[in-house]
């Protein structure tokens, strides 16, 4: 196998790509670990409070990591959060739609449609060659793992009635088609699989996550609103946030998060040393 | 065992599960560490938003990490509790949310501003792990082995609070000021922390003579005051002259004027009558009514919901 190559020695076609890929995935995490928090204190249990909280850690984590190799590229955290315009985000809508108060089906599906995307999300970039996306997947996937048992196990249980299940599919017919979004291709996606900063192309992942998310929500007896051989673009909600359109939640979102920074009139951030992490 | 047995052999973790202790020291190491775990509960539910407000990515993680473990604590309290056999976890959860559960004075107020964050992350945990220090020695084990662990995740909440403070304290003018707005708000309610001078207070005799309590109210506010003064000095807080704090002649704290301290409101506190904390009561209450559907579905072997015990020893 051919040496990995650092972002730094990237040309620019290729370091615009791979911002593209990083903003996505940075965002995605970021957003998602977001709205978890809001799950903190409030979930049905306490012991499903400390695993939902753990998540919610682990993504903002992730985020982190691709914050920093967008840091190789320049970026501060100033720039990737603070003072980010809401519109330059690059996350998909599922991950920024709020909860409704008490419908605990929402987090867990959404999070089971989500790690799920995760996982092939960090396949596909595992097959890059460059070292800032290679040398974190085997962390964060090993995390990822536990997230994704996390929400099947949750799944199983709410359908095992009627009632949950009739929750779970409400969640479904809602989350799908943001979900969906998350294989949206940008202007750089085919930059990103010529400059080979993935192994597998977005169409063949969006495939393979539909098998795999209907066969399992079949077997519980959900429905998937759209059949593999749909055409998934037919089925998208009105804005799909990676190119920046995104729904109204989003804007009320991030105002809400940079609340303090811009109050106490911040303009940088300073790192903790090994705290919280 | 009789009463006069437990207190004749009442010593640090000298009881647990396997003892037959008697209804009295039951009811009296309930209210204790329901009191405390309801604490833990509705300190976590006051800190909640400041995730949210962090204004950084490792103090937003650090933040849902501390309140991650404040629930931890609870629950690791609950389960100290109802080893007594007293009160099941769910009567006492339904018992805070009714508004019958008590808990501490300074959990009852309104948190609004990010310069608030180390009253309570620093002063109120700082208090918190002066009494919790001293619980490391009660005579009921269950809840002595809780404190192991909790004092140690409490010393990382401290520094967190603290290094807030420091940031805060350290940065622009504006930032000064609302640091000491903030303190000289909640001052006088960090000094009821501890409650009423000892004369005062109704359970504390029975729970020395037992074991439950090892130091009285008036000797851990004053050590608290002892450590606590010259840090908010140090970080250029200006202690507000009333309520006065008096010295003796090493300058040793010994003593609060309690007629400068408001009573009024800390007893209508203490009775959750206070309009702020009933705010956080019903709101807490309103959520965990939202998802009584998911507890429902769960059966009793699986009451935490599926995983929980793999996912309790999270970090």
């Amino acid at each position: 196998m051919a040496p990995l190559r650092a972002l730094a020695d990237l040309d620019d076609e290729e370091r615009a790509a791979a911002e593209s890929l990083l903003f996505r995935l940075a965002d995605d995490e970021f957003v998602i670990a977001e709205r978890y928090t809001e799950w903190q204190v409030v979930a049905p249990t306490l012991e499903s409070d400390l695993a939902l909280s753990n998540i919610a850690q682990d993504e903002l984590g992730h985020a982190r990591v691709w914050f920093d190799a967008l840091g190789e590229l320049g970026y501060s955290e100033r720039d990737l959060v603070w003072e980010r315009d809401p519109g330059a985000f690059r996350h998909s809508t599922l991950v920024e739609l709020p909860f409704a108060e008490g419908d605990w089906a929402d987090p867990i599906l959404r999070g089971y449609l989500y790690d799920v995307a995760e996982d092939l999300r960090l396949d596909a970039v595992a097959g890059s060659d460059v070292r800032e996306l290679v040398d974190p997947v085997e962390k964060i996937r090993s995390e990822e793992e536990y997230h994704l048992e996390h929400a099947q196990n949750w799944l199983e249980r709410l359908c095992d009635d009627d009632a949950g299940r009739e929750r779970v599919q409400s969640a479904a017919d809602r989350l799908v088609p943001h979900a969906l979004t998350l294989w949206v291709p940008g202007p750089a996606a085919s930059a990103i699989d010529s400059s080979g900063l993935r192994g597998e192309s977005l169409d063949a992942t969006r495939r393979q996550w539909l098998d795999t998310v209907a066969s399992f929500l079949e077997s519980l007896g959900l429905t998937v609103p759209l059949d593999p051989g749909d055409d998934p673009t037919e089925s998208l909600p009105d804005s799909v946030g990676s190119d920046g359109n995104h729904t109204d939640h989003w804007p009320r979102l991030h105002d809400e998060l940079t609340e303090t920074y811009r109050e106490l009139g911040r303009s940088d951030v300073r790192r903790l040393r090994g705290e919280g992490t | 065992m009789d009463i006069e047995t437990v207190k004749a052999r009442a010593g640090p973790r000298e009881f647990g599960r396997a003892d037959d202790m008697p209804e009295e020291y039951r009811e009296a190491a309930t209210r204790m560490l329901q009191f405390h775990a309801n604490s833990e509960i509705m300190g976590a539910y006051l800190e909640k938003p400041f995730i949210r407000q962090s204004p950084s990515v490792d103090r937003k993680l650090a933040f849902s990490a501390k309140v991650q473990d404040e629930i931890g604590h609870g629950q690791l309290l609950y389960r100290a509790a109802e080893a007594l056999g007293v009160k099941t976890r769910e009567e006492m959860l339904d018992e805070l949310a009714r508004g019958d559960g008590k808990f501490l004075n300074c959990f009852h107020y309104e948190m609004t501003d990010w310069a608030e964050t180390p009253m309570i992350a620093f002063f109120v945990d700082g208090a918190a792990m002066k009494r919790q220090a001293t619980l490391k020695q009660s005579s009921w084990t269950p809840y002595a082995h809780a404190m192991d662990k909790i004092c140690f995740e409490e010393g990382f909440h401290v520094k967190h609070g603290e290094d807030i403070m420091r940031e805060l304290a350290t940065g622009s003018r504006k930032e000064q000021r609302l640091l000491q707005e903030a303190f000289d708000e909640w001052w006088p309610r960090i000094l009821q922390f501890f409650g009423p001078t000892d004369d005062r207070s109704t359970h504390h005799d029975f729970a020395a003579d037992v074991g439950l309590k090892t130091m009285t109210n008036d000797e851990l506010r004053n050590q608290f005051l002892n450590a606590y003064v010259p840090k908010a000095r140090k970080y250029g807080l200006e202690i507000p002259d009333e309520p006065r704090i008096r010295t003796d002649e090493d300058g040793e704290y010994y003593e609060v004027v309690e007629a400068d301290l408001d009573w009024d409101e800390f007893f209508a506190i203490a009775k959750n009558e206070y309009p702020e904390g009933l705010d956080q009561i019903d709101g807490r209450a309103t959520a965990r009514e939202a998802v009584a559907w998911v507890r429902d579905s769960l059966t009793e072997a699986d009451a935490g919901g599926p995983g929980a015990t793999a996912s309790a020893g999270g970090d």
